[in-house]
């Protein structure tokens, strides 16, 4: 099984800058012969542009993305959940491409974007924790420093253990408005 | 002499000069004279409480991830036209802020975060101002790979813009439900260039037209990666590049990297022959279809470009020389009013600039005690004391109302016009001007630009574009369409010029500098992005920066109605736009037409923007750009 460990997250942006501690940290490791580490926070047209440059035979089978984003939970919450792959509408498709190609960069971008090119693996499974601080800056809360090792060591078993997909039943695209801590976590 | 409105006259050697006997030469009385004015608020309140018909029709922002620029307007929807329009820049952005009290340096990177497509060009245009207040002269090449790297974020650029953005606004999944009687046309309409794009008639262009699915629509983003590829070979990476330095470019420039850029580039060449057919295609059958398409979008050809692309042997990175190394750029400084070329000098330009908040998030900052910090460029020509180098950023939130304060966009002014920007400006200017440097593929006819381009899977092409007769939504998409043509040319003939150079030897990209840690000095890069003028002013003081303007093609575009009651570029086209979309019902109703006029200033902001009306919510994404709230 191939592994994307791929993370989208924001520079000097304090807790929105988390999972680019999670990507040092994996890089600085060996995660095995067929796990890729990857900063893919940028436009995710050029994310799938990158992803079909892929040999066929090298394809990867799923990938782990990682992001820190505002639920609502006690920041430093780290929560797991597998996209279902199920796409919003085309008109908002297209918004997504619009903003995309203009700069924005988010995970619901990146996963919608990348899923309706059909450029995403087999298995999507998302990692995200929750901020507090967001104002510009280079040091994370505590809570959020805190929730990197636990981050890290989640991100670590989805990569290495194939039956990791059965731990998490198929979820829609989780919105703001959306909260959940379900399957195995 | 080309100012009307400003107190400023020209001598007989064509020096200006302050216009002597008044007292306060700049103050608010001195009016432009015969543009078109809002409506006041009270008259739009006035009527709307006694017309049923008239309506409010906002296009806020509801945006999944960012928001900046939203659209208040007032609609007759008896008479189908709009009465009032206000153009909403929702972000206070503050890179004029952050930049005070750093080193210089930091602009480059800073700014460049200003835009996420065109994050080069506001890093070149602070490097340019660096390099003019330190007077640090960039070598040939340091010039010629700067105009290569620029030319090709345009080519990342206008495919973008046109067939991601705006493309989707003339597709068959669009045009069909809006305007059924149309799309029946289109399906009868041959195609005129279906030789060079392939398509048999309007209607199958218009299905390739489609978002997310249509040929075009694909192909576009296939572009934008060949464009993307051969940027980062000298930039490092997109959008925010790395090789940019005041003194020219930082990059390492081999046979091997000139050749991997060159196979990228060549694709521009048939793609550009096959895009301009295309938008003239497009522009004629809706022509054709119903004159009335010309009013969409439609205002005053005001427009303004700094001129972008400098050639080396007249570059010298001094504000003393600008207007004669400006107007050898290979796309010529100017300013257009009422569709003359009424100057192409970067000094003149330059003082007739103005800022005005009466309407924008800002403090004024020329008031009672407040001393004017310039009365004059460096050359001695005379300052506003509204001009950026004079301007002091104050913002002062507080709650929107039409009478005062609604936008974070200040109003820029120029001979206090309310004037536009747009790739399609730096193709009017050079099509008008016939100052193009000598060569073999772009000629200025003095009202057209003939762009030649190589044989490829295509023959050899000449393409012509005709400054129009008429300025709307329609010709922004055309010129747009030719600019990928006129880019892909400039960018061939800096290619051939860098060659040249490595066959001699030349490998000096760029001048070693010191920021000078005494006294004051003033830049200013005047530059442009891919949607046109962009000016970068800068005061240093012992080392540091004291004051930092940026000024933008949103922020001209978006601006509001000024103090005198001329509506801001957006305001004004949306004014003019009739509302053709077939339908009588207020739920079934896109407002496509305002939105095909918006859109076709290449706004790239990235914000959704529902339609509210009282009969129900109409969702369209609104693109503009960010660098645009910036005040």
């Amino acid at each position: 099984m191939r592994v994307l460990v791929a993370i989208v997250g924001y520079r000097n942006l304090r807790d929105f800058s988390a999972p680019f501690a999670i990507l040092e940290q994996l890089e600085a490791e060996s995660l095995g012969p067929n796990v890729v580490v990857e900063d893919t926070s940028y436009n995710p047209i050029a994310v799938i542009q990158w992803l079909d440059s892929e040999p066929p035979e090298a394809r990867f089978d799923r990938i782990v993305l990682v992001a820190a984003i505002e639920r609502g939970h006690p920041p430093g919450t780290v929560t797991t959940w597998r996209w279902d792959g199920v796409l919003p509408l085309d008109d908002e498709v297209q918004q997504c491409v619009a903003e995309a190609v203009t700069g924005i960069i988010s995970l619901e971008n990146t996963l919608v974007i990348t899923g309706y090119f059909k450029a995403l693996p087999p298995e999507v499974i998302v990692v995200e924790i929750e901020p507090l601080d967001h104002a510009f800056g280079s040091e994370m809360s505590p809570q959020v420093q805190a929730a990197i090792a636990r981050a890290c060591a989640r991100v670590r078993e989805l990569a290495d253990a194939t039956e990791a997909i059965d731990w998490l039943p198929p979820a829609p695209l989780i919105r703001s408005e959306y909260q959940r801590t379900e399957g195995r976590w | 002499m080309c100012f009307k409105n400003l107190p400023v006259e020209f001598d007989e050697q064509g020096q200006p000069f302050l216009r002597g006997g008044i007292p306060n030469p700049y103050a608010a009385a001195t009016a432009p004279a015969n543009v078109p004015l809002q409506l006041s608020a009270a008259q739009v309140e006035e009527l709307v409480r006694r017309n049923g018909h008239i309506k409010s029709v906002d296009f806020d922002p509801v945006t999944r991830v960012a928001g900046a620029l939203a659209f208040h307007a007032v609609a007759d929807l008896k008479e189908r036209r709009i009465l009032e329009a206000r153009s909403v820049a929702t972000l206070f952005r503050g890179y004029e802020v952050i930049m005070v009290g750093r080193d210089p340096r930091d602009a480059i990177y800073i700014t460049s975060r200003a835009c996420g497509v065109c994050g080069g060009v506001h890093s070149t245009c602070s490097a340019l101002a660096i390099e003019m207040a330190i007077d640090c002269v960039p070598p040939p090449l340091g010039v010629l790979i700067r105009n290569l790297a620029l030319a090709l974020e345009f080519l990342y650029d206008h495919p973008l813009h046109l067939h991601l953005l705006a493309g989707p606004d003339y597709s068959a999944a669009i045009v069909e439900p809006t305007n059924p009687s149309l799309f029946a046309r289109a399906k009868k309409t041959e195609a005129r260039h279906t030789a060079v794009h392939g398509y048999p008639t309007i209607a199958a262009l218009m299905e390739d037209l489609n978002p997310l699915t249509g040929k075009l629509y694909v192909e576009a983003l296939h572009m934008t990666r060949l464009a993307r590829e051969a940027y980062v070979l000298i930039c490092g990476k997109y959008p925010h590049p790395q090789t940019i330095v005041p003194g020219g470019m930082s990059s390492t420039i081999t046979p091997t990297v000139m050749h991997e850029m060159y196979l990228r580039l060549s694709q521009f060449f048939d793609y550009g022959k096959k895009i301009s057919c295309i938008w003239d295609d497009i522009t004629d059958f809706f022509y054709e279809a119903n004159p009335a398409y010309k009013q969409v979008g439609q205002r005053r050809a005001n427009m303004i470009d700094t001129g972008i692309f400098d050639h080396p042997d007249h570059y010298d990175a001094t504000y003393k020389n600008a207007a004669a190394w400006g107007e050898r750029r290979w796309a010529t400084p100017g300013a257009v009013v009422d569709g003359k070329l009424v100057t192409t000098d970067l000094h003149t330009i330059n003082i007739g600039l103005e800022e005005f908040v009466e309407h924008s998030y800002y403090e004024e900052w020329t008031g009672s005690g407040q001393k004017q910090r310039f009365a004059d460029d460096p050359t001695g020509k005379p300052l506003s004391p509204y001009h950026p180098w004079n301007k002091i950023t104050k913002p002062r939130p507080e709650g929107q109302n039409w009478k005062e304060k609604y936008t974070w966009d200040t109003a820029p002014r120029w001979d206090r016009l309310g004037m536009e920007a747009g790739s399609y400006a730096r193709l009017w200017n050079t099509a008008v001007a016939q100052k193009l440097p000598a060569n073999p593929f772009i000629e200025s006819t003095g009202h057209s630009l003939k762009v030649r381009l190589p044989k490829g899977a295509l023959p050899e092409m000449e393409l012509e574009w005709h400054v129009p007769d008429v300025w709307n939504a329609f010709e922004r998409n055309r010129a747009r369409a030719h600019c990928v043509s006129f880019t892909a040319m400039v960018a061939m003939n800096n290619w051939l010029a860098v060659m040249d150079r490595m066959k001699d030897g030349d490998r000096r990209t760029s001048t070693p500098f010191e920021i000078p840690k005494k006294g004051e000095q003033r830049g200013v890069g005047f530059w442009g992005a891919g949607r046109g003028y962009l000016t970068h002013h800068l005061v240093l003081d012992r080392g540091a920066v004291s004051n930092y303007q940026i000024v933008t093609p949103s922020t001209w575009n978006a601006s509001p109605t000024d103090r005198w009651g001329q509506p801001g570029p957006y305001e004004e086209a949306v004014m003019n736009t009739p509302l053709l979309e077939e339908t009588d019902d207020p739920k079934e109703f896109r407002g496509i037409d305002v939105l095909r006029a918006i859109r076709s200033f290449d706004p790239c902001m990235p914000c959704t923007t529902h339609i509210h009306s009282d009969a129900g919510v109409v969702t369209r994404e609104v693109n503009t750009c960010a660098c645009g709230v910036d005040g």
